[in-house]
C-alpha cells in the first residue's frame, strides 16, 4: 500500500509518504496529529491538494495523473469512531447495506452468517440500533464495513468511546476479525496496548508528520517514552497459551511465548487457547535479592540489559527469558546500585496481568 | 350573516389552494434547503436571502412583484397567456401568491433539519458504495422527514393566512379567488361582523392545529 499526501490542516500540515505491507498496520499517535485526516483522506471523503494514494495495486487518487476515485468506488469500509451507523435502520439493514456491493467481490466471498458469528451479534439484527450498547453498536459498524467486501479496512479508534474494561471485551473481536478475513486493516490509535494487541507493523506520526515505522516491539514503546513523557504508558505485553484455572484460587496459569508460566486472574477456558497478556511497566517491582513472604504470584530471576534514563525516569529492560520493561525513578535505580548485567528479580502481581 | 354552505366553500377553496400550493412548492423546497444545507456554490448567499425576501418584504409589494412578472403585459405573461394559461385574478394566482409567501418557510425549516443530519452518515453511505440518490433517498430523507413534513406543515399554514399579495394578484372576487382572509376582510368591510367572526373562528382552530402539529413534530425530530 501506498500513501502520500500533503493536506494543509489548521495548525499544521498533514505530510505523509509511506509504503507499507502488513496484515494490520497501525497509525499511531497523539490525539490531533492528523490521523483521522489521513482516514477520511484514504476514503475520498476529505479533499487532499497533492498526493497519491494506492491499494492493492490500484490507484484510488494521484493528483499528478488526475485520478480521484469517488468514496463509493474506493471499496474501503470506513468503522469511525462514533460507529456512525444509521439510526433509522434495524442492525440487519445497517449490516446489509454495503452487502450488495460485488465490485470487489472475489473468490474469496465473505458470508454474512460468517461475519455474525465471528462477532456474536446474530441475536441483534432485528433490534434498532439505538438499542445496542456502545460496544455491541461498534460490532455491528465492523460487520457493516466487512460485509461491503472491501479491499482495505480502515479503523479509526474504534474503542476510544468505549471504557476500559469493555475495550477490553471488544479487542478479542477485532483480533477474530484479523484471523478470519483476510482484509487489509489500517488502524488509528492513540493507545500503545492497542497497537501491540492488534498491529503487525505500526506508522508513528506526530503533528502530521511521519516519524518512524516498523513492527511494534521494535519501534514501541522506548520510542514512544522519548517522544511524548508526558502521556507516556510503558507496556509489556505478551502472547500466552491458557493452561490451567483455579476457581478457587482465583488463579490461572498461562505458558508466555518465550516458555516461561506465570499466574494471571481467574480466567475460564477461552475459546482459543491463544491470548495476550499485558503487565503495566509500572507495575513491576525489582528485587536485588530473592524475595520472601511476599504475597505477589510471580517472582521472575532475570538480568539488566539495558537501562535508558528520561526525563528522571528510569526504562529498564529485564531479561528474564522474554524481556520486561520497567519503569522506576532514577533515584530507586541509584538506591539500588542497578546496572547493566546485574540479576535482579522481578515482582509481578497476579492482579497486575491483565488479559487483553 | 352567511350561510353554512358560503362558509364550506371559502375553507374548503382556501385548504385546497393552500394543499396545492405546499405540494407544488415541495419538491423544489427540499431540493434547494438540501442545496442550502450541504453544498457551497457561488452566490449561495445571495440565493439565500433572495429565498427569504418574501418572509420580510410587505406582501403586498411581493404581490406587485408577482402582478408585475405574470401580468399580461409582461413577457412571462405573455408567454403562459399565449398557451392558454392565465394567472392574475384567477385561483391560479392564488396558488402563486401563496406558493412564493410560503415558499421560505418551507426552506428554512427543511434547511435545518437536513443540517441536522450528521454528515459523517452520509460519508459511510458513500464509502459503503452508495450512490447519491441513494444516500439522500435511504439515509438524508428518512432522517430529516419529521423537518420537512413540519416545513410543509408551516408552509401549509402561511398560505392559509396570505392575504397581501394574494389581494394584488389574484384580486377578492367571492366564489372566485376569495381565501379565508379576503373573506373575513370583506365582511370586516361591508359590516358583516357575525360572518368575520365565524371565519376568524376557523382560521384561529386551523392554525392552531397546523402549527401545533409542526412544532410536536420538529420537537419529537429533536429527540429521537
Amino acid at each position: 500500500m501506498l500513501l502520500r499526501c500533503r493536506v494543509p490542516l489548521a495548525n499544521f500540515e498533514l505530510d505523509i509518504d509511506v509504503t507499507f505491507d502488513a496484515r494490520v498496520t497501525s497509525i499511531f499517535g497523539p490525539s490531533g496529529s492528523g490521523k483521522t485526516t489521513l482516514l477520511d483522506a484514504i476514503a475520498g471523503l476529505r479533499h487532499i491538494p497533492v498526493g497519491e494514494i494506492e491499494v492493492n495495486g490500484r490507484t484510488l487518487f494521484s493528483s499528478a495523473r488526475g485520478i480521484n476515485r469517488p468514496p463509493r468506488d474506493r471499496g474501503i469500509g470506513y468503522v469511525s469512531q462514533e460507529g456512525a451507523l444509521f439510526p433509522h435502520l434495524s442492525v440487519r439493514k445497517n449490516i446489509l447495506f454495503g452487502a450488495n456491493r460485488d465490485t470487489y467481490r472475489k473468490s474469496k466471498d465473505i458470508s454474512m452468517n460468517h461475519v455474525l458469528d465471528v462477532l456474536e451479534i446474530g441475536n441483534l439484527l432485528d433490534r434498532p440500533v439505538t438499542k445496542l450498547s456502545g460496544g455491541e453498536a461498534q460490532r455491528v459498524a465492523l460487520a457493516r464495513a466487512i460485509l461491503s467486501h472491501p479491499q482495505l479496512l480502515l479503523l479509526d479508534e474504534p474503542l476510544a468511546a468505549l471504557d476500559v474494561s469493555l475495550k477490553e471485551r471488544i479487542l478479542p473481536y477485532l483480533r477474530r476479525v484479523r484471523g478470519e478475513f483476510a482484509i487489509p486493516m489500517l488502524y488509528v490509535t492513540h493507545d500503545v496496548s492497542e497497537v501491540f494487541a492488534l498491529a503487525d507493523w505500526v506508522i508513528m506520526i506526530r503533528a502530521g508528520k511521519f516519524i518512524e515505522q516498523g513492527a511494534p516491539r521494535a519501534i514501541l514503546p522506548s520510542h514512544w517514552l522519548t517522544a511524548d513523557p508526558e502521556q507516556s504508558q510503558v507496556e509489556n505485553i505478551f502472547d500466552a497459551v491458557w493452561i490451567e484455572a483455579d476457581p478457587n484460587a482465583g488463579r490461572t496459569r498461562v505458558r508466555l511465548e518465550c516458555g516461561r508460566e506465570i499466574v494471571i486472574p481467574y480466567m475460564a477456558r477461552p475459546k482459543e487457547s491463544s491470548l495476550q497478556v499485558r503487565i503495566r511497566g509500572d507495575d513491576i517491582l525489582l528485587a536485588t535479592h530473592p524475595p520472601a513472604g511476599i504475597s505477589a504470584g510471580n517472582v521472575l530471576d532475570g538480568v539488566i540489559r539495558d537501562i535508558e534514563i528520561v526525563e528522571g525516569q528510569a526504562i529498564i529492560k529485564v531479561d528474564a527469558t522474554d524481556i520486561f520493561t520497567v519503569r522506576l525513578t532514577v533515584g530507586a535505580v541509584q538506591a539500588l546500585g542497578l546496572a547493566e548485567g546485574r540479576s535482579v528479580y522481578l515482582i509481578i502481581k497476579t492482579r497486575s496481568c491483565v488479559v487483553l | 350573516m352567511i350561510s353554512f354552505l358560503e362558509t364550506w366553500h371559502i375553507t374548503l377553496f382556501s385548504l385546497a389552494v393552500g394543499l396545492a400550493s405546499t405540494l407544488a412548492i415541495l419538491p423544489f423546497g427540499i431540493v434547494l434547503a438540501w442545496l442550502f444545507a450541504r453544498k457551497e456554490w457561488p452566490l449561495k448567499s445571495v440565493a439565500e436571502t433572495i429565498v427569504l425576501l418574501p418572509l420580510v418584504m410587505p406582501p403586498v409589494s411581493t404581490g406587485l412583484i408577482l402582478l408585475k412578472i405574470f401580468g399580461r403585459r409582461s413577457p412571462i405573461g405573455q408567454w403562459l397567456y399565449d398557451r392558454g394559461i392565465e394567472i392574475v385574478f384567477n385561483w391560479k394566482g392564488v396558488l402563486v401568491a401563496m406558493a412564493v409567501m410560503s415558499f421560505p418557510l418551507l426552506v428554512r425549516s427543511v434547511r435545518t433539519s437536513f443540517a441536522d443530519v450528521n454528515p459523517r452518515l452520509e460519508q459511510i453511505a458513500a464509502t459503503l458504495g452508495a450512490s447519491g440518490w441513494r444516500i439522500f433517498f435511504v439515509i438524508t430523507i428518512p432522517l430529516a422527514y419529521k423537518g420537512i413534513i413540519a416545513g410543509a406543515l408551516l408552509a401549509f399554514s402561511r398560505a392559509l393566512g396570505e392575504f397581501g399579495a394574494t389581494i394584488l394578484l389574484a384580486g377578492n372576487i367571492p366564489g372566485q379567488t376569495q381565501t379565508l382572509s379576503l373573506a373575513i376582510f370583506n365582511f370586516v368591510q361591508t359590516g358583516n361582523d357575525p360572518a368575520a367572526y365565524r371565519l376568524l373562528a376557523i382560521t384561529v382552530l386551523l392554525a392552531f392545529t397546523f402549527v401545533w402539529c409542526s412544532e410536536w413534530l420538529l420537537r419529537s425530530g429533536k429527540k429521537s
